[in-house]
């Protein structure tokens, strides 16, 4: 127990650099953008960018002091959760980004959710039953799921769903049904993806050694199937959600778009094309964030699934 | 007053000198100079308005914002779930003709497609606006028979601004002969499936003072080829594209890439101006790259409307002298530019309908003949609504959304 306190300790540790360099790619992109901030400020509030008027905004800005000056004082601000205020609306960026995460959030869950609950079934179903007709589907499943565009596939799942069947509204009305088709819609290619990869490592691991050993000792086949192959089959599936999670959070944003979703990655979208910098910055921060922590979590699954990651070099 | 620079765009905010209130009830406002749309402009939507008492900020100066936006309009805010829909209802106290409706939903539909479907789904009653959906939907929806589908009068001149100072484009005979090139009844038919009419002066002559006999430039490939030849860009045997001193003729057109419309017009005159020898690039970006252009004059060819009534003819003139628009970049080198400003100037002072009228005629036939502007079309409007919806009309104002008189059987 003491060993793995000290390994998740270690692994939370080792995100204090990450994130520090993360916070300092924030930054410097921000620097490499092609318009410059006091400009668009100025556009913003109809104002001509006249060089003077530029100048001011710079000096209101701090932008005319030193490079490493400015990363100390954004970052001292961004320690306290200070991002600064919207270059558009004037308003404070995280109560601005708060405003749409709850909607990201519920769809990201909603999706992941989905993607456990038909993704694993299928999966596994597919590797029992190999070339079975269960096995056949689950691959038809799979080709369109990666095949189909995400917003194609939710304005066919609304035109069938909704204006066809009529069993959902198009716009949201604020009930739970709103977010079926959208989950469906973010979760299909992934639960794709994921079946027909556990299909393969459960493949493998149902012909190990341990897997015969288990069965040989006369255990049920159930206990075989879930506690030994597919605990060791998971670990593969795992390292991919970890990975692929980016992605879930960039499907989010056509999703949004088709949904009419008032989500975050929608609002990013938006902010870029505004050019509203600290609103983008503190996109960018809190999607790092989230990523390091849900592979933070990955990683200490790994340890529940295979202990020979959490004991490290020192073998049982 | 204090925030004049922000606004002074308008021509009315620069002319202001001071406000005196007179009583209760009369506003007083006095003028440096004559300004003939002084009253025009009071009526635009921005930036002068009513506002009430109780949303004035303590400071009493509206320079450092406003405490909440209530007006004098028709419609009361009653609920907003930002980027998701807003509620209206009638404003009760409103002192003009109370509209019909009790309440009026707005919502947020970012997807073309989506908004059609939830049109036809029956969760909306009208799509009203330029672009809201693909003029492939609307021609959809339009021959359905089930629905009333409408196109306005024109709004506002869809254009291309043509650089004076940058590359071949300087040139007025190579200006003229991109004039003489693209065929606009192919894009009218094609791209717009005729909901907008061709447009061959930059202010349409329904708009004031406009109205002055240009003669258009017919689409023309061979008067085109000569005026091309005449500036010097021949073209090789067995060469599709023109050259002078070795260099060819290549021009950018530069779009905002968000816009299909737009990025559809593009590419039809990239093709017209093919088969006259004229290389064009396409250069569709994010929109404030575009904005940027416009700024900057970066560019040969660009998108750049009008802004339509109530603002043609004289704040468009207006905003011609000011560096941060593309009519400003694309006119700069032209030999009169100075001359041009001058008379800008003089029409917003003069009250004299005739001398006004003169001046009009003088600025407006010089852009036309410098060819500094390709016209497109006249943009609409279209609305498609449900057949419960009665009593629709059309505004003069593009922005301006006719739900006064509707109502809802």
């Amino acid at each position: 127990m003491k060993l793995t306190d000290h390994y998740v300790f270690r692994r939370i540790l080792q995100l204090v650099p990450v994130l520090l360099g993360i916070s300092i790619v924030t930054f410097l992109m921000i620097q490499l953008m092609p318009s410059d901030p006091a400009a668009v400020v100025l556009r913003v509030a109809n104002t001509p960018a006249t060089p003077e008027a530029i100048a001011a905004m710079r000096e209101k800005l701090g932008l005319d002091r030193p490079l490493p000056i400015q990363y100390f004082d954004w970052l001292w601000h961004v320690l306290r959760l200070d991002f600064g205020r919207s270059f558009v609306t004037n308003q404070p960026v995280l109560q601005e980004v708060m405003h749409y995460v709850p909607t990201t959030l519920i769809l990201t869950a909603c999706a992941t959710t989905l993607i456990f609950a038909i993704g694993l079934p299928l999966g596994i179903i597919a590797a029992l039953y190999r070339d079975s007709i269960l096995d056949q589907i689950s691959r038809v499943f799979a080709y369109i799921g990666v095949a189909m565009p995400s917003f194609w596939l939710g304005f066919l799942l609304l035109y069938l769903f909704s204006f066809k069947l009529g069993w959902f509204s198009v716009t949201s009305r604020g009930s739970i049904a709103d977010w079926v088709l959208p989950s469906i819609t973010l979760a299909w290619a992934p639960a794709a993806v994921y079946a027909r990869l556990l299909r393969g490592s459960m493949l493998e691991s149902l012909g190990q050694n341990y897997v015969l050993y288990a069965r040989a000792r006369g255990l049920l086949e159930r206990l075989v199937v879930i506690q030994y192959a597919l605990k060791n089959a998971l670990l593969p599936v795992v390292t991919v959600f970890g990975l692929s999670f980016a992605h879930l959070l960039s499907g989010a944003v056509i999703v949004e778009n088709v949904f009419a979703l008032p989500g975050l990655g929608r609002f990013a979208v938006q902010s870029i094309l505004n050019r509203d910098y600290p609103i983008v910055q503190c996109y960018v921060c809190l999607i790092a964030v989230l990523f390091v922590v849900i592979n933070l979590i990955v990683d200490l699954t790994y340890s529940y699934f295979d202990p020979r990651i959490r004991f490290g070099k020192q073998e049982v | 007053m204090q925030n004049r620079e922000e606004h002074d765009w308008l021509g009315l905010i620069a002319a202001i000198d001071r406000v005196e209130a007179q009583g209760d009830r009369t506003l007083q406002m006095y003028l440096k100079t004559p300004y003939y749309p002084a009253l025009q402009e009071l009526t635009l939507i921005r930036p002068v308005r009513f506002l009430s008492p109780k949303a004035f900020p303590d400071s009493g100066t509206t320079a450092e914002g406003i405490k909440a936006p209530i007006g004098t309009g028709a419609w009361v805010l009653s609920d907003y779930q930002k980027d998701a829909q807003a509620v209206f209802k009638r404003n009760e106290n409103y002192w003009g003709n109370k509209p019909a409706l009790e309440q009026v939903t707005v919502k947020i539909i970012p997807d073309g497609e989506t908004r059609v479907l939830a049109f036809e789904n029956n969760e909306i009653d009208l799509i009203y606006g330029n672009g809201e959906i693909s003029l492939d939907s609307f021609k959809q929806l339009r021959d359905s028979g089930q629905y009333s589908a409408e196109v306005s009068p024109p709004l506002n001149t869809r254009a291309i601004a043509i650089n004076t100072g940058r590359g071949p484009t300087q040139d007025v005979k190579v200006r003229q002969a991109i004039n003489r090139s693209v065929n606009k009844d192919a894009i009218i038919s094609a791209i717009f499936y005729n909901t907008e009419q061709k447009a061959d002066t930059y202010f349409s002559t329904e708009v004031p003072y406009a109205d002055i006999g240009l003669q258009p430039y017919t689409y023309d490939v061979n008067q085109a080829k000569t005026l091309l030849d005449e500036a010097g860009w021949q073209q090789p045997s067995g060469q599709a594209i023109r050259q002078k001193d070795g260099q060819p003729l290549t021009l950018d057109l530069s779009f905002s890439g968000e816009n299909n419309v737009d990025k559809a017009i593009a590419e039809a005159v990239q093709a017209d101006l093919k088969t006259v020898g004229i290389d064009v690039k396409l250069l569709g970006e994010e929109e404030q790259a575009w904005n940027d252009r416009q700024a900057n004059g970066e560019f040969n060819l660009i998108f750049n409307d009008t802004w339509g009534p109530p603002y043609e003819p004289q704040a468009m003139v207006s905003s011609m002298r000011v560096p941060s628009h593309a009519d400003y970049a694309a006119q700069k080198e032209l030999p009169m530019k100075a001359q041009i400003d001058r008379k800008i100037g003089e029409v917003l002072l003069t009250t004299e309908e005739t001398l006004r009228q003169q001046l009009y005629r003088d600025i407006l036939t010089t852009l036309h003949e410098q060819a500094v502007y390709l016209p497109i079309s006249y943009s609409t409007n279209i609305a498609v609504m449900h057949k419960d919806l009665g009593g629709f009309e059309f505004m003069p104002q593009a922005n301006q959304v006719p739900l006064g008189k509707l109502s809802k059987s």
